[in-house]
């Protein structure tokens, strides 16, 4: 065997691994990832135009998930109603929602305080109320 | 290093490489990530509507300012008290500022004089679009030319390609300058760049753009340009028009009956 050939082999078998490797890695993210994914929600028909119709009796997931993952949802709802158009999100209960900080305020906001406790306690400063009105200054 | 260690090695990459390729070619959901086709079913179809409007400036006369006031009281634009720093999403300008390539020999002098009511063209081709390094500005599925206030880095490179001057800056924070906060649409912040959004949150509910709903002569028209049995398609047809510096090739969605 020349040189030439044994340095394919060797490259393959480098391949190989790194292609094992990433396979593992790509099924162990998939274990990974939580139960209730907003990317793994299915789109309805509704005509983004037209709007959909809201349910705002109750909330879009479960709280602990919401708790933990609010900040990626609204960062998905950002990127889904101002970039592609796409403004209904359906829950896994089949619950149609508005892809907008309106949704949460429309309940949420009847405790002004509801945000900025939580924020205040974890010393986190999102800049969402640097331009959307926050529930504090919402005019009533 | 063991020559017989060595070709084993060897032997068993290759073989793990050609398992793998076996077992992707067999099972494709193990080397692709899966489609979904249902997350496509709820998407914009690109270039299906292009909103248009339609200006008639022979209702739109005098000092009326319903339009105006309505737009920046519903999208909270700040008046900043001075023309140097004034932010402006719908305005009206003098007929040979509106438009400074028509020819204006021996024109009607009422038309001379009149005030036309200008805003975002919403460009077919956006000059503004092709500026911003972010693509915080981008012509979205509907035609409507779009700023992503979030992405916005305030460098008014779109500024200086606008050739309508539609677009304003806020050079300071512009909360404390707004008359009456609206909670209709949020305000924008210091150091980015604003403009007319041809009321996209209201034609997301079915609703007219605030301009074209609030004008007492009726004088706005609003519709989809690319629908041949539309209002403004049949207005089109039946008027004669005209847009804003044609022969820049940016294709203006505002149109005027003079």
């Amino acid at each position: 065997m020349n040189k030439f050939s044994q340095f394919f082999v060797a490259l393959a078998a480098g391949l190989a691994v790194f292609v094992a490797a990433w396979f593992f890695m790509q099924s162990a993210h998939r274990g990974s990832l939580p139960a209730i994914a907003a990317d793994a929600v299915v789109p309805t028909q509704a005509s983004p135009a037209k709007g959909a119709p809201i349910d705002s009796s109750k909330c879009i997931l479960p709280t602990d998930y919401m708790r933990a993952h609010h900040m990626q949802v609204l960062d998905k709802w950002r990127k889904d109603s101002v970039r592609k158009g796409n403004r209904t999100f359906v829950n896994p209960e089949k619950s149609h929602f508005d892809k907008s900080l309106n949704t949460c305020l429309g309940c949420h906001g009847s405790n002004p305080m509801f945000c900025f406790m939580c924020h205040e306690y974890a010393n986190v400063k999102p800049t969402c109320w640097n331009c959307h009105l926050s529930p504090m200054e919402v005019p009533q | 290093m063991n020559q017989n260690r060595r070709e084993f090695l060897k032997k068993a990459g290759l073989g793990a490489l050609a398992g793998l390729g076996a077992a992707a070619g067999l099972f494709p959901a193990f080397a692709l990530e899966q489609t979904d086709m249902s997350n496509f079913s709820d998407k914009p179809v690109p270039g299906k509507v292009r909103w248009g409007m339609l200006i008639d400036t022979r209702k739109c006369l005098g000092n009326c300012k319903e339009c105006i006031v309505r737009c920046h009281h519903d999208h909270n634009v700040p008046d900043f008290g001075q023309s140097k720093s004034e932010v402006k999403w719908i305005w009206k300008s003098g007929y040979e500022n509106a438009f400074p390539t028509a020819s204006t020999q021996f024109q009607n002098p009422e038309v001379l004089e009149r005030q036309v009511l200008t805003l975002c063209n919403h460009c077919t081709e956006p000059p503004c679009t092709k500026a911003c390094p972010t693509e915080a500005t981008f012509k979205r599925w509907d035609g409507i030319v779009s700023i992503d206030y979030h992405r916005c880095i305030g460098c008014r490179f779109c500024m200086a390609a606008c050739p309508y001057g539609s677009r304003s800056f806020n050079w300071e924070d512009p909360r404390p300058h707004i008359r009456e906060l609206s909670n209709t649409y949020p305000t924008r912040m210091r150091g980015v760049v604003e403009k007319c959004n041809f009321c996209s949150e209201r034609l997301v509910k079915g609703e007219l753009p605030a301009c074209v709903d609030s004008c007492p002569e009726k004088a706005l028209a609003f519709g989809d340009l690319n629908d041949p049995n539309s209002e403004i398609r049949k207005l089109l047809a039946a008027n004669e028009t005209m847009q804003r510096k044609p022969e820049l090739g940016t294709l203006p969605s505002v149109f005027y009956i003079i």
